[in-house]
């Protein structure tokens, strides 16, 4: 009922936009941003529960209370979950193969209740690993004000 | 919810890689398929939910110019910008309202229309992880594995195991994508690696398609032949990914309790006789037998080892072949309930179960099964 064998494909249409949207950050993406380039590590803390959000949260989910407390946590931290990536995404949304596999990793750092995913510059990982973010406070795009993470110590 | 509201009719397209036609005739096609399966009219549609999403189409309000196909002119119509379970959901509660006697419910969507796995990307928060480019559907689903695997002990290959299970029992689904009958475990495993532990074989395929059903209130369902009642339904959603412990799923969990309060299941791995369960990703088949409570917290590999989600086993899981045979957007979770009401029907053909009286079906929305949505469904 589908596609009849034989059929000639049905023409297609393309989008003409690239439609270019900019988000605000919000004050607490940004003060999180202002500390790296200080080579400072800001989490976000709920006064009520005392939950450390990072990256930093407006909002404690669990409180409905604004997180407004603000805390500088080390650059170390604990790999809670990880995957060594053999492709990535191009922007047409095909996975093409990477020329030499990467370590995703989700780090949880000490004194934080949640996780950043990050890049992790290693030969291989594993889940309870110890990790410390590599800071690029001279970086011009904030994104990459947090380079990634390498093996502790 | 004993007898409230019942399943009274359902269809599917074939899922397939490009439907090569509009979306506006593939909606049609089931439309029409499924008001004859029902043996009704589209005048007698009372209240029209479709689930579709305009990151997906590429438009807003994607459902515009769905009102001609699904039937919904000058009707009470809406959308879900989520799986066709949550639709389904909907539907259920204005049908509960007593506003509405008879709705159709309706997913689809066309992976042959977007780019690959970018929509995913946009689930992810604008404000960090997006633009940096590291996660997405595929990579997340990655960490959860890596996480449950560490907390549980699963192994690659009994992960491997289940997306061969499903694969072979694609194969006797005539409108599965993607199916590899005698499908091994060794076999998925070796396929083209993507994030570890996930290989191809172990991701549910993307494609075109549309499903749907029926639904009747309990007074209108008596003019209908072999209504599925709708035993128990339950719903929740769960933080952030990178907020929340990836090694359990938690909100699946709490949807599932309150559908089996509702439904008066106690021990679901000896009242439940089947369960269409949504994996968009193998592993995630065993962290569901845990939150469905088919087994103890961290025994998913033990339990599909014992063979009890097999087609022959005590409870058989995705008799279908499941998401990981075809997975269309906005329409798998909706899916496997027509899968489980099929099976109750004793209408699932060559995939047919015997004696399945009750049946549990599964949805999912969001990175790393963010929400999820839980069915028990029965015959009479
Ligand atoms: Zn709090």
């Amino acid at each position: 009922m589908a596609a009849k064998a034989g059929k000639e494909p049905v023409p297609r249409v393309s989008m003409p936009l690239d439609p270019p949207f900019a988000w605000s950050v919000g004050n607490w993406i940004e003060h999180f941003f202002d500390g790296m380039k200080e080579g400072k590590i800001r989490a976000s803390k709920c006064p009520s529960c005392g939950r450390v959000y990072l990256p930093p949260r407006m909002i404690c989910e669990r409180c409905f209370s604004r997180a407004d407390d603000w805390v500088e946590l080390p650059v170390t931290g604990t790999v809670r979950a990880c995957t060594k990536a053999s492709v990535k995404v191009a922007e047409n949304g095909d996975m093409v193969d990477l020329e030499s596999p990467e370590i995703i990793a989700m780090v949880q750092h000490d004194g934080a209740d949640t996780c950043i995913a990050g890049r992790l510059e290693a030969d291989d990982a594993s889940i309870g690993m110890k990790v410390e973010a590599v800071l690029n406070p001279k970086a011009e795009n904030a994104l990459d004000l947090l380079a990634g993470y390498r093996p502790a110590g | 919810m004993d007898k409230e509201v019942a399943i009274v009719g359902y269809a599917q397209t074939p899922y397939v890689a490009d439907f090569n036609e509009s979306r506006e005739m593939m909606v049609l096609q089931a439309t029409r398929a499924v008001l004859e399966n029902a043996g009704i009219k589209r005048e007698e549609l009372d209240t029209i939910v479709t689930a579709n999403n305009d990151y997906l189409d590429g438009r807003t309000i994607s459902n515009m110019r769905l009102v001609e196909p699904a039937g919904s002119w000058r009707k009470n119509e809406s959308k879900v910008e989520m799986d066709g379970a949550f639709a389904m959901l909907y539907a259920v509660t204005r049908i509960l309202s007593g506003d509405h006697d008879i709705a159709l419910v309706l997913g689809e969507s066309q992976a042959s229309v977007y780019a690959g796995i970018l929509p995913g990307i946009m689930m992810l928060d604008p404000t960090f992880d997006r633009q940096r480019w590291l996660l997405n559907e595929v990579s997340a689903a990655a960490l959860q594995a890596s996480a449950y695997m560490d907390a549980s002990g699963v192994s690659e290959d009994q992960i491997s195991g289940v997306a061969a299970k499903n694969l072979d029992n694609a194969s006797r689904n005539p409108v599965a994508m993607r199916s590899i009958a005698g499908a091994d475990a060794k076999k998925v495993k070796a396929s083209r690696p993507l994030y570890s532990p996930i290989t191809e074989l172990m991701m549910a395929p993307q494609c075109d398609g549309a499903c749907a059903l029926v639904l009747a209130s309990g007074k209108a369902a008596a003019r209908f032949e072999k209504p599925v009642w709708i035993k128990g339904l339950g719903f929740a959603h769960d933080s952030y990914l990178t907020e929340r412990p990836l090694d359990t799923m938690s909100s699946l969990k709490m949807a599932a309790d309150s559908c089996y309060s509702q439904a008066g299941i106690e021990d679901a791995s000896s009242q439940v006789d089947l369960a269409e369960v949504y994996e968009r990703f193998a592993h995630e088949e065993l962290m569901a037998y845990e939150a469905l409570g088919f087994c103890e917290p961290m025994k998913g590999g033990a339990f599909f080892d014992s063979g009890a989600t097999k087609m022959d086993g005590k409870l058989p899981v995705n008799a279908s072949g499941g998401a990981l045979g075809a997975n269309v957007e906005c329409a798998a979770g909706l899916a496997r309930v027509i899968e489980a009401a099929m099976q109750i029907r004793g209408e699932a053909g060559d995939h047919q179960v015997q004696g399945v009286k009750t049946a549990v079906a599964h949805g999912q929305s969001g990175i790393c099964a963010q929400e999820n949505m839980v069915y028990v469904l029965g015959g009479e």
